[in-house]
């Protein structure tokens, strides 16, 4: 009789074993199984209504910030509750916005 | 049971075969999958901060590789492994990006959307700083070892993005070829906000650029390149949620914004020039991902700046 209990329950925990390690590899638990590399977002959002001179590409190497400092002044209205500082550090007042690699892969 | 009563059970090497089975199937369906890596050959390179590789995830697959093949050449390896239906998309033989295909829940609406990868050789550290300046952490680090270490977090305003940390090194600076990734941007509530909490990640050098409409638009630079730009949402709707948008250049914006409405896509923005001189469109896939158009003549860049 105890002999009977003993095997029925090393039965039981070896199918639990191997329902928690299919489970696992089912669902990603363990390590390296599947790929998580991908996200959706929240479904029902507008991503476009760009208005004109909404521009978001770089700039031509290289664009001088002397020339539009003005971008923080206080009443400027992308900047919220006026004439809070950035919350960045913007970049030395004399270096131009760099543009992207221009050099070409050779093979 | 048999005849005098008694339960029957297996002999216990039937149990040990059968357990051994299964341990060693769980283990095969885990080994399976498994990314290439960024760079062939791997290079020695860290650019923090730079964007280097998109992933799509998307509930048709299948569609998603017709359309992304129509329009941009790409070609699709297929790795299968675990629970993931993924595949590589090739240009030229490299691999520029990457699709996955995952299930929407019954009842559920979900947005499929390209996810941004930026480069982040001290991930644990960038991830630590992330969450310290109010980041969130929506898919925690894990190994892949030929592709290396990703997390994928949300940004305070709650735009999702991914960390990388390559095993092969960062991709050397480039201008991409047509069809390649070539420029990303922020869209958030508060750019300014956005760019100094990029800036605490990656120490980005944060440029203010002129713009016509009042809102701020930035440039996020690192080793003297362009990387990124944050961009107060545009106004006019309430329906906006801050995100990332990454570019594909392209020959000429307009020729393939027909393309995508003939491939069952849309056009979000209609082509308009930007600020380098091409024209830029934003567009999405048949499933509704976004993503964007970007035109760029080798002459534009004008002036090697390393």
């Amino acid at each position: 009789m105890k002999i009977t209990a003993s095997r029925l329950l090393a039965s039981g925990l070896g199918a639990m074993l191997l329902v928690l390690l299919y489970a696992c590899a089912v669902t990603g638990v363990e390590g390296s199984v599947g790929y998580d590399g991908g996200y959706y977002e929240p479904y029902g959002y507008d991503y476009g209504g760009w208005g004109l001179g909404y521009r978001v590409g770089p700039s031509r190497c290289c664009d001088h910030r002397d020339d539009h400092r003005d971008v923080h002044r206080e009443d400027h209205p992308g900047n919220r509750g006026g004439g809070r500082a950035p919350a960045y550090r913007p970049a030395p007042a004399g270096r131009s916005a760099p543009s992207i690699p221009g050099r070409s892969r050779t093979h | 049971m048999d005849r005098n009563g008694r339960t029957r059970h297996p002999p216990p090497r039937v149990c040990t075969a059968v357990l051994l089975f299964g341990i060693c199937t769980a283990f095969a369906r885990s080994a399976d999958f498994e990314l290439p890596p960024l760079n062939s050959p791997p290079t020695t390179e860290t650019h923090p901060g730079k964007m280097l590789w998109a992933d799509l995830v998307t509930p048709d697959l299948a569609a998603a590789e017709k359309f992304y093949g129509g329009l941009f050449g790409w070609t699709f390896q297929s790795l299968r492994g675990g629970r993931s239906d993924y595949a590589l998309a090739l240009l030229d033989g490299r691999p520029v990006a990457g699709l996955l295909q995952k299930a929407i829940a019954l009842g559920e609406h979900r947005q499929s959307a390209w996810l941004t990868f930026l480069a982040a050789s001290d991930i644990d550290s960038v991830k630590r700083l992330a969450v310290s300046h109010g980041a969130k952490v929506l898919a925690d680090t894990k190994l892949y070892p030929m592709r290396g270490r990703q997390c994928v977090l949300s940004d305070p305003e709650g735009a999702v993005f991914a960390l990388l940390a390559s095993s092969s090194g960062d991709p050397p600076d480039y201008l991409p070829v047509t069809g390649e990734w070539i420029w990303s941007s922020l869209h958030a509530k508060d750019a300014g906000s956005e760019a100094g909490f990029y800036q605490n990640l990656f120490g980005y050098d944060v440029f203010e650029l002129p713009s016509d409409d009042g809102l701020n638009h930035l440039i996020l630079s690192t080793d003297n390149y362009a990387r990124a730009s944050t961009n107060d949402l545009a106004r006019g709707s309430a329906r906006r949620h801050s995100h990332w948008l990454n570019f594909v250049r392209v020959e000429n914006a307009a020729a393939s914004t027909a393309k995508v409405l003939a491939l069952g896509g849309r056009v979000v923005v209609e082509p308009r020039m930007d600020r380098h001189g091409g024209m830029v469109a934003v567009v999405a896939d048949p499933a509704g991902a976004p993503f964007g158009l970007m035109e760029w003549s080798d002459s534009d860049t004008k002036e090697e700046p390393k």
